[in-house]
């Protein structure tokens, strides 16, 4: 155990009650994600795969099964600061400037946001958003403040990085370009990341694995390696091979 | 901009017309003096006033404070636990559907000098500040807080980092709605009894001399503190938040999830909500040490109406009193909801006409009942149809503030749709906008059930001479103790079971309809 998964889910089950009915949201879900490895979670609407990254993050307990973060319970790995995260539609403080709304995590992990303002200022660099750090959230483009959401998620440069659906409430065009800046940015960090998505292609391009999901109950029903070498370049969008690769996921999504 | 010049001619308009059948004495031979008379005699009686207003601005004012400091901490308690919340809910119904007039007598037997005016006023504005915050709380973005969570934030990190921040709109315009009720609250209070100053008591003064102007006088100041309350925080929620907010607050208490527990839990947890508010009634007759001659406990009205030798005698009384006031309060209450829902739903037929009316509208929200009430007297007489015409306008405003705000909140393309297949204005209105305006029929009804009774309660009070509010202002006369305190109970029971009903009613035509309940 001296080199611990970035991300581990062994055997984990979990159960919604609700209104005489139960809905088994998660069935003996087993993902193992090596440390600086990024992996894409995909499948249908209400299949399982944003409550499998809520227990990750401790949000939620597993009925049974194991969750480590860096080999530590996820709430522990929490309030260390290893684990960043960025959920759909920012979720920016609407009150906070840009600055401010980056620096909600230290100020939870309770550091010092003086000591780190070289730090933040880093962030807001990487993720192109010079000139913007007094801006207020309404202030900005929908790609802008999830580019916010981005830098908040990396502020405590953590080693396991959690996205849910991050860019799904943007356009297919911006979508695109997040997903070239996000490949860049993840790099830099060599952190382990989990993404969770709707979109195929974005899975694709981004992960080095793609884990598939079905639902009722959820459940990973396979995992397909992504062979394609890294830093990956827009063309790729258009290349057989991603259309194949693409064509291949699409039918056990389906199947 | 060019709506301002609009409104100014408008008011001027207004203004005009009130001078000039004031001057003539058109109303009621002289009810309505004109405008400019009022003014002459407000001028007159300038000496007066000082003093009067200070004491109604400084009970409600205190009253304010501490009303909205208890509501918000409550507010954040209930939203921390909904166990909690549920356990208060007898309590918060309580307070919210009181009649004020029903308990200041026994306020002022109980507590001394500005005491009951402050006690009234806090009471006034308890609910609506409480039902703010705990809105607010609740509806802050849950990812924003899911967010504080992963980065292991507690309870009370989300509460200060996300919540509070996000509840502080829907928390002024609380205090913007509370402004109001405050004032009136302290009015009433006046109205019970005791201390030489007060809009109110200058107001119960000045009623028998039969001076029209300066019944209109002290009104219109009444009307102006409290709207300058109102507009306090408008301006602040206006420049702290930048953005227009609803005028009317959600009058439900807010609702709880149907959580599965056993029956056990489920009776035990009904007993506390309806002990509760008793236990508190105990409570404070204990802690105020007033003798059990004067202050009754439950077990005292209990006594007084069932057990002791004068029972019958009170009971013939209590029936005699409930007969006359339960009739005009439904019939006035129907009246004024009905009314104000024939004319919101025609919004969507003569719209800039109902746009015109809506400031009128709003300014008669601020303007506090009791100004009102004898300004009809002197309109309508003391009669009977005073009575249903006070209930008609306590309830038509706020009935028609909120279903007209409802009825905009109706979503464009569900309108579009029977227009597109070259539907009349009157099937549109029968397929979209009438069934789209039930839940705030609904939210309408629950807002008004306790002001209907409060003014026919005022109404008998001050000028008929019949029903609860009359037996009650007789009772103090008497020194008839437990009739004051059995009319107390009596009238804030049949307003909490009144708005009850209402809800029950609601829930199940709504679920029916699987519709939402509306805000």
């Amino acid at each position: 155990m001296n080199n611990p998964d970035g991300i581990s889910l062994s055997g984990v089950y979990k159960t919604f009650e609700g209104r005489g009915k139960t809905v088994e949201a998660l069935h003996d879900v087993t993902l193992n994600c090596p440390p600086a490895s990024f992996t894409a979670v995909i499948g249908p609407s209400g299949c399982g795969k944003s409550t499998a990254l809520r227990i990750a993050l401790g949000l939620e307990t597993a009925d049974k099964g194991e969750v480590l973060i860096n080999g530590e319970a996820p709430i522990i790995a929490a309030k260390s600061g290893k684990t960043g995260v960025a959920f759909q539609d920012s979720a920016l403080l609407p009150w906070r400037s840009v600055r401010r709304n980056i620096e909600v995590p230290l100020e939870v992990i309770g550091l010092n946001r003086k000591a780190h303002a070289s730090q933040v200022q880093a962030m807001i660099e990487l993720v192109g958003l010079k000139g913007f750090e007094n801006s207020l959230p309404g202030e900005l483009s929908g790609g802008m403040r999830q580019r916010v959401a981005i830098a908040r998620a990396l502020v405590t440069e953590p080693t396991v990085l959690f996205m849910d659906e991050p860019f799904g409430a943007l356009d297919q065009i911006l979508r695109r370009q997040m997903n070239v800046e996000l490949q860049r940015v993840w790099q830099e960090t060599e952190s382990t990341a989990l993404l969770v998505t709707h979109g195929i292609d974005e899975a694709i391009f981004l992960a080095d694995r793609v884990a598939v999901m079905h639902g009722n109950p959820g459940r990973i029903v396979e995992i397909i390696d992504v062979p394609f070498a890294r830093p990956r370049h827009p063309d790729l969008f258009s290349d057989p091979a991603f259309h194949a690769l693409t064509d291949r996921i699409a039918s056990v999504l389906h199947g | 901009m060019a709506r301002m010049p609009t409104s100014l001619r408008n008011v001027a308009i207004l203004l005009l017309i009130w001078e000039i059948t004031g001057r003539l004495d058109l109303v009621a031979s002289g009810a309505l003096p004109g405008f400019s008379e009022i003014l002459i005699r407000l001028w007159e009686d300038r000496a007066d006033y000082p003093l009067h207003i200070w004491a109604t601005l400084y009970a409600s004012g205190v009253g304010f404070l501490i009303g909205n400091a208890i509501a918000l901490i409550a507010g954040v308690a209930f939203a921390m636990s909904p166990t909690l919340l549920r356990l208060f809910r007898g309590v918060n119904i309580t307070v919210f559907a009181l009649p004020p007039i029903a308990i200041a007598p026994i306020l002022v037997l109980t507590l001394s000098g500005m005491a009951p005016r402050i006690v009234l006023a806090a009471l006034a504005v308890y609910f609506v500040t409480m039902t703010a915050t705990v809105i607010g709380i609740s509806q802050s973005d849950s990812r924003a807080s899911d967010l504080v969570k992963a980065y292991g934030g507690g309870r009370w990190r989300i509460l200060w980092l996300v919540q509070l921040r996000s509840a502080l709109p829907t928390i002024i315009t609380g205090f913007q709605i509370a402004a109001p009720n405050a004032v009136l609250g302290a009015i009433l209070a006046e109205f019970g009894g005791g201390g030489r100053w007060g809009l109110g008591t200058y107001l119960l003064g000045s009623l028998g001399r039969g001076e029209p102007d300066r019944l209109w006088g002290i009104g219109l100041i009444a009307t102006a503190i409290a709207g300058l309350g109102y507009l306090f925080f408008a301006l602040i929620s206006w420049g702290l938040l930048g953005g227009t907010r609803a005028v009317t607050l959600n009058t439900a208490t807010p609702v709880v999830e149907a959580v599965s527990a056993s029956p056990l839990k489920r009776t035990m947890m009904l007993v506390g909500i309806v002990s509760l508010p008793f236990l508190l009634w105990w409570g404070f007759i204990v802690l105020t040490g007033v003798p059990a001659m004067i202050a009754k406990t439950p077990f005292g009205v209990i006594d007084y109406l069932f057990i002791a030798k004068t029972a019958p005698v009170a009971q013939e009384k209590l029936f005699q009193a409930l007969s006359e006031t339960l009739p005009i309060t439904f019939a006035g209450m129907a009246a004024g909801i009905g009314f104000a829902f024939l004319l919101a739903i025609s919004t969507r037929l003569f719209p800039n006409a109902i746009r015109a009316f809506m400031p009128v509208a709003l300014v008669t929200q601020t303007m506090p009942l009791v100004a009102l009430t004898p300004l009809l007297v002197l309109i309508f007489g003391r009669g009977t149809s005073l009575t249903l015409w006070v209930t008609i306008s306590v309830t038509f405003f706020p009935a028609f503030v909120t279903l007209a705000q409802g009825i905009a909140l109706v979503p464009r393309n569900a309108q579009d749709l029977p227009r597109a297949y070259g539907a009349s204005a009157w099937q549109e209105m029968r397929m979209v906008t009438i069934p789209a305006s039930l839940p705030y029929l609904f939210a309408a009804t629950r807002l008004t059930v306790p002001r209907a009774l409060l003014g026919v309660m005022i109404a008998e009070w001050l000028a008929t001479g019949r029903g609860l509010g009359n037996l009650l202002n007789q009772s103090r006369g008497y020194l008839d103790f437990g009739m004051i305190w059995t009319v107390a109970f009596v009238s804030v029971l049949l307003s909490v079971v009144m708005y009850q009903l209402v809800v029950v009613i609601e829930r199940r035509v709504l679920r029916r309809l699987g519709m939402q309940t509306a805000e």
